[in-house]
C-alpha cells in the first residue's frame, strides 16, 4: 500500500529514509524505482548513494552542500511532479539460473544448525507446513513455476531480493533466530515473502530449500556473465529459477571452476507494466 | 634504487588498505563504503606524511604489523598507541618520520584505543576496485587484509615532501583515559518503533562494547528495549519479531536493533537489512567507535543535526592541511 505522501526519516546527518508505503508488492516496489530513476535525473550534486528497497530508499548525501530541509523538499516535488500511475514499459533481463532443489550442501548446512538449535523444523518441512503445499515435490513445483522481480540488492555485495511475479506463487516464511553463522554460497532461502540466493558464504537467516551452482557474485570477473559488473543482478532484472539433477549441478560446478560457464540471460524483452497488472487483474488476485 | 615498495614482515591482526571516501555509488548493489574507521587519525597521518589527506594508507586493528621499506619514504603512525618501533628503537607518533630503505618498522599490541594508522609518502598504490583502495575484507573486495611477504607498492613520492611535521597533541583525536566514551548521536530513522522510555533509556544507560566487535559492527550489551505499537502491530511483510521491519537501507553509524542486541553499523556494514535503527551515531563521532575496545562502556548524548554540523566543521579543522606543523 502506497501512503498518500512520502514519509522522510533522518539517519544521522547523512543519510535520510525515503518511505513509500507499507508491503512487500510489486506496484510498490516499482514506484520506488520509478522515484529512484526520477531522483537521479534531477541530478542533485549532494547526494552521494541511493538505495532502492522494496517499500523505501535511502539517500547518502553530503549536509555541507544541501541542508536536509532543502534535501528532502527536492524529493517531495520530483514525486509530486512524477504523479503515481503505474505504467509504462521498461527492458527487463530475464535470467534463468540452475537450482538443485534439496541439495546435499544446504541439507548439511540445515543439520549443522539443528545440533544446535535441535528444536529447529528441517526448512523444506517448515515451508510446505506454513505454505499447504503437501509435499517437497510441491514446494519445488511452487518455487520453479513463477518468474521473479529482482526488486532490490543489498546486506551483501551482489544478493538479491527477489518478489514472485504470479499471482499465487508467494511462499512464506520466518528468518531463522538466532541467524545462521555460515550458509552455502549459491543457496536459495525464502524470508517473509523474499527468495533469495547467496551470493557467497555469509551469516544469514532465510529457509534454505536448495542450491544455484551458477554465481550471481564474482569478485574476480572471470566468468563472461561478470565483464561488466562483479554482480549479475540489477533491480528491474527479472529472474526464473530451472530445477537441475544433482549430476547436471555438479556439471555446472565443473564449467564454473573451469571458467567456461555461460549464464543464461535474454537481454531482448521489454516488460511491460500495464500488461502484467492486466494479466494480474484477469487472475484475480492483487499483485 | 629498488621500485617503491613495502614488504609485510607481519601481518597483524587484520591489517587493511584504507582510502577515502571509500567505495562511493555501490551501496545499491550491497557493497558498503569501507574507507578507514577513525578518519580523524588516518587524515592527520597522511599529512604528516606528506600527502593529500585521503590518501590509500594503512589501518591497523588491535595488534600491528611489522613492515620493511624497501626504499627512502616520509611515514608517519597515528591513532592507536600501538608503541611503534623503528630498528628495534622506540620511534615518535603523530610526527613525519624519515625512513631509509630497509629499514623496519614494528607496531605492537594497542595499548590504548584499538586502531592505528601508518600512511607513507606517495601513499599504498594497490589497485583500484570499483572507485577505491579500500579493502572489504570479509567480501575480498579491494583485496584483503595483509599477509606475510605481501608486498606493497607505494605512489610516487609527493612534492615538497620531506619536511618534519607534528600535529599538536590539542590537535589530536582525545582518547578515553577511563574505558568510557561520549558517543554523540541523533534519534531516528526508527525511533518511532520504540517504547519513548526506551528512547530515553538508550540515551541514558551504559553500553558496554562486546569482543564481537569489528569493521562491521559494534554490539552492545546493556538494558532491554520496550516496543512501540508500530512495532507490534504490524503487517506480516515486516517479519515476526518486533524489531524486524521491511528491508530498507542501513545508514552508516546506525544503531541497528536484531532482536535486543544493538549493533552499530560502521564502515564495513551490511548496506541492507531487516532490522530497525531507531538511533544513529553523528559521522564526525565515528572516530571514537574506532578507537574503543571490547569492554569499554559508550554512554550516548543525544544531539539535533544543526550540532552534528558543527561537530563536523570542528572534525575538519583539526583534519586540515594547516594542522600539521613544522617541528
Amino acid at each position: 500500500m502506497l501512503h498518500d505522501t512520502l514519509r522522510f526519516f533522518p539517519g544521522g546527518d547523512r543519510a535520510v529514509e525515503v518511505e513509500l508505503g507499507d508491503g512487500m508488492d510489486f506496484t510498490l516496489n516499482f514506484t520506488v524505482h520509478r522515484l529512484v530513476a526520477a531522483v537521479r535525473e534531477a541530478g542533485i550534486a549532494a547526494i552521494e548513494d541511493i538505495i532502492p528497497e522494496l517499500a523505501s530508499l535511502q539517500i547518502n548525501y553530503d549536509p555541507d552542500r544541501i541542508s536536509y530541509e532543502d534535501l528532502t523538499r527536492a524529493i517531495a516535488a520530483i514525486y509530486e511532479e512524477m504523479g503515481s500511475d503505474v505504467s509504462g514499459s521498461l527492458p527487463s533481463r530475464l535470467v534463468t539460473l540452475p537450482v538443485c532443489y534439496f541439495d546435499e550442501e544446504t541439507t548439511a548446512c540445515i543439520e549443522d544448525y539443528r545440533k544446535t538449535y535441535p528444536d529447529k523444523r528441517f526448512d523444506p518441512d517448515l515451508l510446505c507446513e506454513l505454505n499447504g503445499l503437501a509435499d517437497r515435490a510441491a514446494l519445488a513445483r511452487r518455487h520453479s513455476g513463477t518468474e521473479y522481480w529482482v526488486a532490490a540488492l543489498g546486506f551483501w555485495p551482489g544478493l538479491c531480493s527477489l518478489l514472485p511475479l504470479r499471482p499465487g506463487s508467494r511462499i512464506t516464511a520466518p528468518k531463522y533466530n538466532p541467524p545462521r553463522t555460515w550458509t552455502p554460497k549459491g543457496a536459495v532461502g525464502i524470508g517473509g515473502a523474499l527468495c533469495c540466493v547467496y551470493p557467497d558464504r555469509t551469516p544469514g537467516g532465510y529457509q534454505l530449500i536448495g542450491r544455484c551452482p551458477a554465481p550471481i557474485y564474482d569478485g574476480t570477473q572471470r566468468l563472461p556473465a561478470f565483464r561488466d559488473s562483479l554482480a549479475l543482478l540489477r533491480a528491474g532484472d527479472r529472474v526464473r529459477f530451472r530445477p537441475v539433477t544433482a549430476e547436471e549441478c555438479a556439471w555446472i560446478d565443473a564449467e564454473v571452476a573451469a571458467g567456461r560457464y555461460e549464464h543464461d540471460v535474454v537481454e531482448y524483452q521489454i516488460f511491460s507494466v500495464d500488461r502484467y497488472l492486466d494479466w494480474v487483474k484477469a487472475h484475480g488476485e492483487k499483485a | 634504487m629498488n621500485a617503491r615498495c613495502i614488504t609485510v614482515l607481519k601481518p597483524g591482526l587484520e591489517t587493511t588498505v584504507q582510502e577515502l571516501p571509500g567505495r562511493i555509488g555501490y551501496l545499491e548493489q550491497g557493497f558498503p563504503v569501507s574507507g578507514p574507521f577513525d578518519k580523524w587519525s588516518f587524515r592527520q597521518a597522511n599529512l604528516l606524511a606528506g600527502n593529500p589527506r585521503d590518501t590509500a594508507a594503512l589501518e591497523c586493528q588491535f595488534l600491528g604489523p611489522t613492515l620493511r621499506f624497501d626504499c627512502d619514504a616520509t611515514v608517519a603512525v597515528t591513532g592507536a598507541d600501538m608503541r611503534p618501533k623503528l630498528d628495534g628503537e622506540p620511534a615518535a607518533m603523530w610526527r613525519s618520520l624519515p625512513v631509509r630503505a630497509g629499514q623496519v618498522l614494528e607496531l605492537a599490541a594497542a595499548y590504548s584505543g584499538a586502531r592505528g594508522y601508518v600512511a607513507v609518502s606517495g601513499g599504498i598504490d594497490t589497485p583500484v576496485v570499483l572507485g577505491s583502495r579500500a579493502v572489504f575484507h570479509m567480501a575480498r573486495v579491494g583485496g584483503q587484509a595483509l599477509a606475510r611477504d605481501q608486498v606493497l607498492p607505494l605512489g610516487p613520492p609527493p612534492s615538497g615532501a620531506g619536511d618534519i611535521l607534528a600535529v599538536p597533541e590539542a590537535s589530536r583525536p582525545p582518547f578515553s583515559t577511563d574505558k568510557t566514551w561520549q558517543i554523540e548521536a541523533l534519534a531516528g530513522p526508527n525511533d518511532d518503533w520504540l517504547d519513548p522510555a526506551s528512547v530515553e533509556m538508550f540515551f541514558s544507560a551504559d553500553w558496554s562494547v562486546q569482543a564481537k566487535s569489528n569493521r562491521t559492527g559494534i554490539r552492545l550489551s546493556g538494558p532491554q528495549f520496550a516496543f512501540a505499537g508500530r512495532a507490534l502491530d504490524k503487517s506480516s511483510d515486516h517479519g515476526q519479531d518486533p524489531s524486524n521491519i521491511i528491508d530498507h537501507g542501513y545508514p552508516l553509524g546506525a544503531v541497528n536493533l536484531a532482536g535486543q542486541t544493538p549493533i552499530i553499523l560502521v564502515n564495513d556494514a551490511p548496506s541492507t537489512g531487516g532490522f530497525i535503527n531507531p538511533f544513529t551515531v553523528a559521522s564526525a563521532a565515528f572516530w571514537k567507535l574506532a578507537q574503543a575496545k571490547p569492554g569499554d562502556v559508550l554512554r550516548f548524548r543525544r544531539i539535533d543535526r544543526e550540532e552534528a554540523g558543527r561537530l563536523r566543521a570542528a572534525l575538519e579543522t583539526v583534519t586540515s592541511a594547516g594542522v600539521a606543523v613544522r617541528v
